[in-house]
């Protein structure tokens, strides 16, 4: 009797905190919804009071605009290959660096990872001019690789993998060198699939990062074809045409490869951001 | 085992290409970028490769109608005629369009580095601070007696800082209300209405008039007016309202006087018809484009506009993506009967390079397209500031005459001081807590004044303006 009581209170409380859970989801997936719906509709139906909740009539034209009038479909090539090749060399230092620290012996280790992760409370924005003047004398304004080679070395991504790499067995390592294997063969073959986990939350975390660097992207790429997607939005929402519902398709342009790789990785994603939320 | 090691192969491959792709097409870039003043080849003039930014201003060369009509049509075609006829060097010119919300971080940040453009066309009172802080070159020498006589001296003033030229003046986009001549008629109000191409004057009772006669005429969920206080954009009204009762804002030593009877006025005649309900409700939260938007969508009887808003919102309405309605000008009363009248000067001005080929090409370049008689034109797609382009076109665009009166009564809102970027910051708290009740007006224009005072003061200091 008191079990059935029991249940049905539960039953209750979940209807409830379902209930909460649902409406904030929703409250929070309106601005995408009406950001989308928007994009569709004429501009005058975008800022008309009382608003259509759903478009009345659905026009694209918004989105061949911005194809045509801008060069979009570069600015998402150029986002993609800065995000991917910085994340992919980003994940090639860092893992490699935290092998190092984790793994390896050697003189004032632990200071050395201090001061690397001391830089962490550094922030980009106090960098930015020697960063440029740097980037300047090396050739790389207004490139791509202007944008990739400053984000390689993070000490973010060392600290996440140094993580996974404490977690593996230091007896993993000293078998593979019992049998025969040298450090790197250690490094690539025994330790690295271990940490696959961290590896796919470090590729996403810093992907979704360098996606929005919008600061250094945007003093770095000042040509029009150089531009990443999101600086060449934000140029788009300066457009002195009052089309609201272009400008909402712009935004919408530069809102669905994140959204995309958001619903594709979104294991990694969740467990990138819950890495040390559990002490074992 | 063996695809696997295919796999990597051919990954590390594409990576390395990607990265050798990447820098190569860095190096290109540079080595064109540095080429300024670069060695003469036998016969041929010396190369001088100049860069240009602009913020969004008008699309196409002489109209955007034209095919391909983008933000750097003119730019480019007249760095192409201009490098056909200089003699002195093989000019080449790289013309960058950088939103105007871009404009500071990419300016501060290419300046630290060195590397500030040659030429930047903008609004003159988003530049000002450059000019106090010693980037920018004076143009005196560029101003020649014809361009003297043929650019009215309220223009020249508003490009003048101390006792230097520092912008070329090429147009100007002049701030006024716009209202719905359809709302005003169903209110009755046919009496105020003024001409299509005229900007029709009100005096300040008479607004206050039609205020109260739209609040009482006008279906629920509509207002008469316009008013906004969230950011800073758009605050260039908001400071003409706080002029409407004639204070002068500035005192000679470019100090903020708005803390006197007609400031005060002025102050409780915006918290009076807010309160009224004369306005939107909720200004504070409002921004200058809802309460476009609002105004697009005939919530609003009467708003604010420039000269490119209003041609904006008229051609959006001829295409069809705006609801349709007799949208006419008028000026901002003030309690003197003259009206209060701005305008955005906008033209172009040149960093200090370090560079004298460099700097001497820009300046060329600037007179060049600021000058020709058939580039100047162009001017049409805002408000020319020479007359001559005024007179030829103003059949074509009967405004012109009406701007062009209005001339004379023309303020310089930002009055050059320095520090005005930072100014702006503190105007739109106070009118938000004038707006709320936190303040009463008079307090909040004390607070306002000696905010900004203080910044004034501080920026004063390190301006090469006022420490000559």
């Amino acid at each position: 009797m008191a079990h059935t009581k029991e249940k049905k209170q539960r039953e209750k409380y979940d209807i409830l905190s379902n209930s909460i859970i649902i409406f904030f989801a929703v409250l929070n997936l309106f601005p995408l919804y009406w950001l989308f719906t928007s994009s569709l509709k004429n501009s005058s139906d975008v800022i008309k009071m009382p608003p259509d909740w759903w478009p009345r009539t659905f026009t694209f034209s918004n989105y061949t605009d911005v194809f045509n009038s801008q060069p979009a479909l570069r600015w998402t090539l150029n986002s993609i290959y800065v995000a991917g090749l910085s994340t992919i060399l980003v994940v090639i230092a860092s893992s490699m660096a935290a092998y190092a620290f984790s793994k390896l012996n050697f003189f004032g280790k632990n200071a050395l990872f201090i001061i690397f992760i001391s830089s962490l409370m550094v922030p980009k924005e106090v960098m930015i001019v020697p960063l440029f003047r740097i980037t300047q004398d090396l050739g790389m304004v207004n490139t791509l690789s202007g944008m990739v080679w400053p984000n390689v070395a993070t000490a973010f991504g060392v600290f996440l993998l140094k993580g996974f790499f404490d977690s593996a067995p230091d007896a993993l390592r000293e078998a593979a060198r019992i049998d025969g294997a040298g450090e790197i063969r250690t490094f690539l073959q025994i330790l690295l699939p271990i940490i696959k986990p961290g590896i796919g939350a470090l590729f996403i975390l810093n992907f979704v990062q360098v996606w929005n660097d919008y600061l250094w992207q945007l003093v770095i790429g000042q040509d029009k074809n150089v531009k990443t997607l999101m600086v060449g939005i934000a140029t788009l929402m300066q457009d002195l045409n009052p089309n609201f519902a272009y400008k909402m398709a712009g935004a919408t342009v530069a809102a669905i490869p994140m959204l995309l790789i958001f619903l594709l990785f979104q294991q990694y994603f969740t467990r990138g951001i819950a890495i040390g939320a559990v002490k074992e | 085992m063996l695809k696997k090691r295919m796999f990597s192969a051919a990954t590390a491959l594409v990576l390395i290409m990607s990265l050798l792709a990447g820098c190569s097409g860095g190096d290109q870039k540079n080595t064109a970028n540095n080429s300024a003043g670069g060695e003469a080849d036998s016969g041929k003039k010396d190369k001088v490769e100049l860069s240009l930014w602009l913020t969004p201003q008008w699309k196409g060369v002489l109209d955007a109608s034209e095919p391909n009509a983008d933000y750097d049509s003119f730019f480019k075609e007249a760095a192409d005629k201009f490098s056909k006829q200089y003699d002195k060097y093989d000019v080449k010119v790289n013309v960058q369009v950088i939103a105007g919300d871009q404009r500071d971080e990419m300016l501060n940040v290419n300046l630290n580095g060195g590397t500030p453009p040659d030429i930047f066309f903008e609004s003159v009172f988003a530049m000002g601070d450059y000019v106090h802080r010693g980037a920018l070159e004076p143009l005196d020498d560029l101003v020649d007696d014809t361009a003297k006589a043929d650019i009215d001296q309220k223009y020249w003033d508003n490009v003048t800082f101390g006792d230097n030229v520092y912008f070329y003046p090429f147009a100007h986009n002049p701030g006024t209300l716009a209202y719905n001549a359809d709302m005003f008629k169903a209110a009755g109000l046919d009496n105020y209405i003024g001409d299509a191409n005229e900007i029709q004057t009100w005096s300040l009772d008479e607004y206050n008039n039609i205020l109260k006669t739209l609040k009482e005429k006008l279906p629920k969920g509509s207002y008469p007016m316009g008013l906004y206080a969230l950011n800073n954009q758009g605050d260039t009204w908001n400071l003409a309202y706080l002029r409407m009762f004639g204070n002068k804002f500035f005192d000679d030593e470019r100090n903020i006087i708005l803390d006197d009877e007609n400031g005060l006025k002025a102050a409780q005649w915006l918290k009076d018809v807010y309160s009224q309900g004369y306005t939107n409700p909720g200004a504070e939260s409002v921004s200058s484009n809802d309460a476009n938007a609002m105004f697009q969508n005939q919530q609003l009887a009467v708003s604010f506009t420039n000269a490119v808003l209003f041609n904006n919102a008229k051609a959006d309405m001829e295409a069809g993506k705006a609801p349709k309605f007799d949208i006419r000008l008028a000026n901002i009363p003030s309690a003197s009967g003259n009206p209060l009248s701005f305008t955005y000067v906008v033209g172009a001005c040149v960093f200090k390079t370090g560079n004298d080929v460099k700097t001497q090409v820009a300046k060329d370049f600037v007179k060049f397209f600021s000058s020709d008689s058939e580039l100047v034109k162009s001017s049409k797609n805002s408000i020319p500031v020479r007359s001559s382009v005024a007179d030829q076109f103003k059949d074509q665009y009967p405004l012109f005459t009406a701007y062009d009166a209005n001339s004379a009564n023309l303020f310089n809102f930002t009055g050059n001081v320095p520090g005005y970027s930072e100014l702006r910051q503190v105007l739109y708290p106070e009118l938000q807590a004038i707006y709320i009740g936190e303040k009463t007006p008079e307090q909040a224009i004390k607070d306002y004044q000696s905010k900004g005072n203080t910044i004034i003061q501080q920026a004063k200091e390190s301006s090469i303006i006022y420490s000559k």
